[in-house]
């Protein structure tokens, strides 16, 4: 039995456009605040009207086949019995990370979790990093990865994922978990000893009235919509027993159903007042204090310095029995510290427990006694890759074969030796090889080849002809110089990036000017398609449709105008496609479809760096970092002294 | 006034007069070159930024990695020229392949080639590889002061001297180019203003007061937001076009006061125009308190440019400039030589300008003189 995570909002967090460093990340462009204060308040006006069938009728309908319920803590106590030790504890924390065997040792020897439970320190208290405040306290509004770290911990719900991205229901709060053979119903049924952090009980209901709430127009809900907008509709039978209708047969369904979760009876009577749910001073009482349903509940929060979170004894114990993993901190604190070497010396202090690290500061900054006074360190494969992304509806780029030069002329090696620190991993497309969507013969990452590079872009019609040193070709009867501008967001080691291309360009005849902006100037732009090129780079989803949305023609994150009907068309298969092996297969093909067209040039696979207190334990790397998964950040623990 | 020329046609000079000097009365600019001759400081400060108008013209011949003259073929081509303009790099280098890389194709294609290279061989652009200058090593990743890197490499391996030499011309520039524009704009308008008074004067006042409240920095900003590929000239015409209004007040004052004078009076008296009155009488007599802003302004030029290299706004990338390297260094104390170097750079030039305008104002201004007698 897992406490703490739950990642009720695993969904959401599909694909984030990367802004500097540690940013808030994007939050989603579609609904923003759309109220209309003259139009009554109507729960739920986005759904059409539904008339759910009864139980009976359903049995008789469909054949139910049974879904994992797990336990994400065992799960993982699982995988951990069959890895072997590399190290024991006393030598990995006596270790200096500076090779991947000393990763793996200190990985391996830190990364586990207590063997007894006398060894933890159940009254201990960890101190994390964030780079800025949340927005909001409640879990349906949260919209940047800060909001979920916080409301994973405070919030209820039914479903997680683990490191793998296997979708499993919470065995903490689910009974049982079935889908229908036809893939349109989901039945989950719900555990009895569940209560609020005010005493009430969290019933069927409430998730109903959570769906309601998400699919009013009137709510301005930034991002939780999106995915649960494909849902028909949510009937509670009972207390306890709830069905997910889906609207059509799609594999990522089961994605569907994880929407933040409110508490019915704090929320039902007011909402119609005050649909932003924060402005009335009733919801300022409960944005202050919420009732919250998870493993912990906000203690204290200070605007812009830090958010306590206390553990919840009602969580784990039901009516003086224990019936849940009691989970290992009993307070959190969230640091906010904006600049990123601040936080680094309160790390070094001692002050701060937990903190991601960029390249610079992981190979120059943290090499000293100073860090390893308290701290230890350790990196782990993270799915976010670099790019240049190649405006396709640009006369330079509409041609594949100038964009398989670009790929070409950039000089890959100096970029992973030299300003990467040889830290980061070479990138050919969408799919990082180890991912199971990547295609299984994957094709190699691009290496600088200017001979081919200058065939391929003479091949595309630009050759000086003008004598002047610079490419050139005829469009629309007018010589245009191949001459570009590359966005990117104003920090240094991406600037440095941008630079080596403009160098390795101007060697072969083509001018490109390196523009750095402002983050929020430079969303803007590629937003819009007011760009040639741009670097960025983008976060995976916890399923591979996500990027269905930066690649389909009619794509919302499509900001290089990419059309390929035979891409289309494989998403399209992909979605109904039920069988999981196909789906690979598929998503392999677009992945080499992808290589093949170069709509980007894909870089590298950036890893996640961290530094830990040497009191921490349990923490364990995904495909997502260390904490965004099942278990997650409800792994890690401090032993007793 | 003419005694003094006759006498010094025709009177054989001896040394007493020459060096006494009283007897030969000077002109107002040759006696303040005098006065301004005998302050040290300004000399040395004056020597300085003549030195450095020196590195920045000579740049390319100081660091570079392209001959500074080379013979290929049987011609002879000046590629280092490249430097100032990326387009005088002759294209018969493109054409045959170079890639930017002369030391090893010159030999390669034209056995029988020569080339006079920079005095080292650096690139302000770009890290030196292995191998691409016989006997030097490949630039390091954050190399500290060293032979071959006289002032260390930045992240990318890039060298920080030759960064510097080439940051020269940009200071430089930003400098002479913003401050120029300033001083035409300003003197035009102080002119006419003082001059013509009246409602032009009261019109151009008001311009001078709107301009005032234009803050440089936030137009700068903004102005790079909207342009699609923002220079280093566009920044020049910005501080250029906001850095006036000093100028043109201390010369529409001028103006007033010198108007009234005998001498105006009496070449309109002769029927000389307004114009020719304003620009070849009153403007040489009244040049001399503005040349002290223009000194100032200088400083300031350089200093804004600067500031906004250091916050990321400055030259766009990859030029070299001297504050973008202070912002490299920002982040990392522990490679000081990111920061001492052009540090010293900046505080060096800054104050050479502060210390000629001071000279000029006590070698122009009679009243300090007097006061300092």
């Amino acid at each position: 039995m897992s406490a703490v995570h739950k990642l009720a909002v695993s969904w959401f967090v599909a694909l984030v456009l990367l802004g500097t460093g540690c940013q808030p990340d994007e939050e989603s462009a579609g609904d923003r605040a759309s109220v209309e204060d003259d139009a009554p308040f109507v729960l739920g006006d986005l759904i059409e009207p539904f008339d759910p069938p009864t139980m009976d009728e359903l049995d008789s309908r469909v054949e139910w086949m049974p879904q994992p319920v797990e336990d994400s803590l065992a799960r993982l106590q699982r995988r951990q019995e069959d890895e072997p030790l590399l190290a024991t504890v006393d030598e990995a924390l006596a270790l200096r990370n500076d090779s991947p065997e000393a990763n793996d040792k200190i990985l391996s020897a830190l990364g586990r979790l207590p063997e007894d439970p006398d060894d933890v320190d159940w009254n201990a208290t960890i101190t994390r990093h964030t780079s800025a405040d949340v927005r909001s306290t409640n879990p349906i509004m949260g919209s940047s990865t800060i909001e979920f770290d916080v409301s994973g911990l405070t919030g209820f719900g039914l479903f997680g994922f683990d490191w793998e991205f296997n979708r499993y229901a919470a065995s903490d709060t689910v009974v049982s978990w079935e889908t229908s053979t036809d893939r349109m119903y989901d039945r989950v049924v719900m555990r009895d000893d569940l209560t609020w952090s005010d005493g009430q009980p969290i019933t069927a209901h409430d998730i109903v009235f959570s769906y309601q709430v998400i699919m009013s127009s009137a709510v301005p809900v930034p991002a939780m919509r999106s995915g649960t907008d494909k849902l028909r509709w949510v009937e509670a039978y009972d207390d306890h027993t709830l069905v997910f209708f889906h609207q059509e047969p799609m594999a990522t369904n089961q994605w569907h159903v994880g929407f933040g979760i409110l508490p019915r009876h704090i929320y039902e009577e007011s909402i119609a007042g005050d649909p932003t749910l924060q402005n009335s001073p009733y919801h300022v009482a409960y944005e202050k204090a919420p009732v919250t349903g998870g493993a912990y509940v906000l203690h204290r929060r200070v605007l812009g310095r830090e958010i306590i979170l206390r553990r919840r004894e009602s969580w784990y114990l039901h009516e003086g029995r224990q019936v849940r993993d009691r989970p290992f901190f009993e307070e959190i604190r969230f640091q906010i510290i904006p600049e990123s070497s601040v936080a680094l010396l309160a790390v070094k202090a001692g002050d701060i427990e937990e903190k991601i690290l960029g390249p610079e500061e992981w190979v120059t900054k943290t090499d000293g006694p100073d860090f390893y006074r308290n701290n230890t360190k350790a990196y782990g494969l993270e799915w976010v890759y670099f790019h240049f992304m190649w405006n396709n509806r640009t006369e330079f780029f509409s041609d594949p074969r100038v964009r398989r030069a670009m790929s070409y002329a950039f000089d890959h090696r100096e970029m992973h030796e030299i300003l990467l620190y040889g830290l980061a991993e070479p990138a050919n497309g969408i799919f990082h090889p180890t991912s199971r969507w990547a295609p299984e013969d994957p094709p190699p990452a691009y290496q600088q080849d200017l001979d081919k590079a200058e065939q391929l872009l003479d091949e595309a019609g630009w050759i000086d002809t003008t004598g002047d040193g610079i490419r050139n070709k005829e469009i629309d009867g007018r010589q245009r110089r191949f001459e570009f501008s590359i966005l990117v967001v104003n920090a240094a080691e991406r600037i440095a990036i941008c630079n080596l291309l403009q160098q390795n360009l101007a060697q072969i005849g083509i001018i490109c000017h390196v523009r750095p902006l402002e983050f929020t100037v430079l969303q803007e732009k590629t937003l819009q398609g007011h760009f040639h090129a741009s670097f960025g780079g983008w976060g995976t989803g916890a399923y591979p449709d996500t990027n269905e949305n930066i690649w389909r023609s009619d794509g919302g994150r499509n900001y290089v105008g990419y059309s390929n009907p035979e891409v289309d068309a494989l998403f399209d298969q992909a979605l109904t496609e039920l069988d999981e092996t196909k789906r690979e297969e598929l998503f392999g093909r677009i992945h080499l479809l992808l290589y093949e067209d170069q709509p980007y040039t894909w870089l590298f696979f950036r890893n996640s760096f961290y530094a830990f207190n040497k009191r921490l334990r349990g923490y364990n790397f995904s495909p997502r970092g260390p904490f965004n998964y099942g278990p997650g950040f409800g792994s890690i623990w401090k032993p007793a002294l | 006034m003419t005694e003094p020329t006759i006498m010094q046609r025709d009177v054989p000079r001896s040394p007493l007069v020459a060096r006494g000097g009283g007897d030969i009365s000077r002109g107002f600019w040759a006696t303040s070159w005098l006065r301004f001759r005998r302050r040290k400081l300004a000399m040395t400060a004056l020597v300085f930024v003549g030195l450095l108008a020196l590195v920045a013209i000579l740049s390319p011949a100081i660091a570079g990695t392209k001959p500074i003259v080379c013979r290929y073929h049987g011609r002879l081509y000046f590629p280092a020229m490249s430097y100032f303009h990326p387009r005088w790099e002759n294209e018969i280098f493109f054409r045959d392949g170079f890639r930017m890389r002369y030391v090893q194709n010159l030999r390669e294609k034209d056995p029988d080639s020569w080339a006079i290279w920079p005095l080292l061989y650096q690139d302000p652009y770009r890290r030196v590889r292995d191998g691409e200058w016989p006997g030097q090593p490949g630039n390091e990743s954050y190399a500290p002061p060293n032979r071959h890197n006289l002032f260390g490499t930045t992240h990318p391996g890039v060298d920080v001297f030759a960064q510097m030499v080439h940051g020269t011309r940009v200071a430089l520039l930003v400098g002479f180019v913003a401050t120029g524009i300033a001083a035409v704009i300003g003197i035009t308008v102080g002119a006419l203003a003082g001059y013509l008074g009246g409602w032009v004067d009261m019109l151009l006042s008001r311009l001078i007061e709107m301009v005032m409240c234009i803050p440089a920095l936030v137009l700068i900003l903004a102005l790079l937001a909207v342009l699609d590929t923002p220079t280093i000239w566009h920044l020049m015409a910005v501080l250029g076009m906001t850095g006036w209004t000093g100028i043109a007040r201390l010369t529409r004052g001028e103006f007033l006061k010198l108007r009234q004078t005998e001498y105006v009076s009496a070449a309109a008296a002769l029927g000389a125009g307004r114009l020719r009155i304003m620009f070849r009488h009153i403007l040489p007599n009244s040049l001399a308190p503005v040349l002290v802003p223009i000194s100032f302004g200088i400083a300031a030029a350089i200093l804004i440019e600067s500031g906004l290299s250091f916050l990321g706004f400055g030259a766009p990338p990859p030029n070299p400039s001297w504050g973008s390297l202070l912002n490299a260094g920002r982040n990392n104390l522990q490679m000081w030589w990111l920061i001492v170097f052009p540090g010293a750079a900046i505080f060096l030039t800054v104050l050479a300008y502060n210390l000629i305008g001071e000279g000029i104002q006590e070698a122009t201004d009679p009243k300090l003189r007097q006061a300092r007698q």
